[in-house]
């Protein structure tokens, strides 16, 4: 039978890996947002898995608002993107160097 | 835990349509593997494109318009998201419940009425 | 006994698609790798029995977010080869700090199951009549309404914050003022004028 170590391990996993996606593609801003997804993603997941162990809702309802927070994060992530990506021509954070508008 | 033999519909479904749209992809390769002559040469295998090679990429840029499109259908689809479990449970929130998802509709509201005054939603 | 079977297949996917969107070469490639991970995880959330968490991940993730990204991709026309220059050199110390993180969950998880953290008493039980959604329902718009507005400012903050960076007004353009169209009586636009015979018109 499936146990909560199972759901922890999977979240585990996917958390790394999305730390490890902000480091190796440190250039790449894109892949950075989609790194942070997938760290949310496995946060979501322990909340749900311990949700199911503890047979308590509340890890789902918290899970909903990580969702939200998540989108909104996406939306004003890609916005900074794409007006940075109009003003330089580029979308190397290296470049992000001039707090100046 | 979930009763998961609700389920078994969709995987019913998943599984036809994963092996209906594989079988539509993966069998008529095999047939013109089998049936056809297979003589691959550099000639044959460059692009074509009316007898030049092409220009540019195929991936043409898009405007910025369609990015503030999806921001909004992501703020309304989650509110629409947020709208089913209040539907579902209005019976027992009582009018407390009732008056807290009216004044997260306003909150919304308000931000579409910003995003029509702005102009976000008019395409020119 | 399919319910591992399925578990085991969900979390391999996820995995397997969650390495891919970091290593994969292309930005739209890692999209579609996301989006293969986002819906092995909804699968996830269903054996876990939050459905509604599921169907929020496939609505809003793999339907809104996903696609947000397709679309950011699409529009910055970029040389992506450019961008994986550093990959190599971050590498070692990008695996060093995964390694270190897996080594930390892995003894917090050891830490959890030897016991002895006292977990708060439950807040809300899962009762097995009703169903999943109901439940998100009573709990989220009865204990957490603040937190449910302040998620509603936070998504108008998003909203208002994107239109304000991205929104910019285009010159030149003519659109049609329907209201003006309206407001315009045939008094303003026409005249009747009489003139008499031989004398011609005069505008």
């Amino acid at each position: 039978m499936i146990s909560v170590g199972h759901y922890l391990a999977v979240s585990a996993v996917l958390f790394t890996l999305g730390v490890l996606g902000i480091f190796i593609n440190r250039k790449n801003i894109i892949v950075i947002l989609m790194a942070i997804e997938l760290i949310l993603l496995g946060v979501n997941i322990n909340l749900v898995a311990f949700s199911a162990a503890l047979n308590d809702l509340v890890g789902q309802v918290f899970s909903m608002f990580v969702l939200t927070v998540a989108a909104g994060e996406a939306a004003i992530g890609l916005a900074i993107l794409v007006i940075y990506f109009r003003g330089r021509g580029t979308i190397a954070v290296d470049d992000a160097n001039r707090m100046k508008g | 835990m979930v009763d998961l033999t609700q389920y078994l519909p969709i995987l019913i479904f998943l599984v036809i349509a994963v092996g209906l749209s594989s079988a539509f992809v993966f069998l008529p390769m095999g047939v013109a593997r089998l049936t056809g002559a297979h003589k691959p040469e550099p000639a044959k295998l460059t692009e074509y494109e009316c007898g030049f090679p092409a220009f540019e990429d195929a991936r043409s840029q898009f405007d910025v318009r369609f990015y503030l499109v999806a921001i909004l259908f992501i703020i309304f689809d989650l509110e629409a998201a947020f709208l089913f479990p209040w539907a579902v449970s209005l019976e027992e929130i009582g009018w407390a419940g009732w008056a807290t998802m009216m004044i997260f509709l306003a909150e919304l509201t308000l931000g579409l009425v910003y995003a029509w005054k702005k102009g976000a939603l008019d395409w020119e | 006994m399919i319910q591992l079977i399925a578990f085991y297949l969900f979390a391999t996917i996820v995995i397997a698609s969650a390495a891919m969107v970091i290593f994969a070469r292309n930005p739209v490639h890692s999209v579609m790798w996301l989006i293969l991970a986002f819906f092995n995880a909804a699968g996830l959330m269903l054996l876990a029995g939050a459905e509604f968490i599921a169907m929020l991940l496939v609505i809003v993730y793999v339907g809104a977010v996903a696609v947000l990204f397709l679309f950011v991709v699409m529009m910055l026309d970029i040389d992506f080869a450019e961008l994986r220059a550093g990959f190599v050199r971050y590498l070692p110390l990008g695996a060093l700090v995964a390694i270190i993180l897996a080594a930390e969950l892995v003894f917090a998880v050891g830490a959890w199951s030897a016991g002895g953290v006292d977990l708060a008493a439950r807040a809300a039980p899962v009762v097995t009549d009703k169903s999943n959604i109901q439940q998100i329902g009573e709990l989220l718009y009865t204990k957490y309404i603040f937190l449910f507005e302040a998620a509603g400012i936070v998504l108008l903050v998003a909203m208002i914050g994107a239109i304000v960076l991205t929104h910019r007004q285009r010159g030149g353009v003519r659109t049609q003022n329907i209201s003006a169209q309206n407001r315009r009586r045939p008094e303003d636009a026409t005249r009747l004028v009489d003139p008499g015979v031989g004398q011609g018109m005069e505008l």
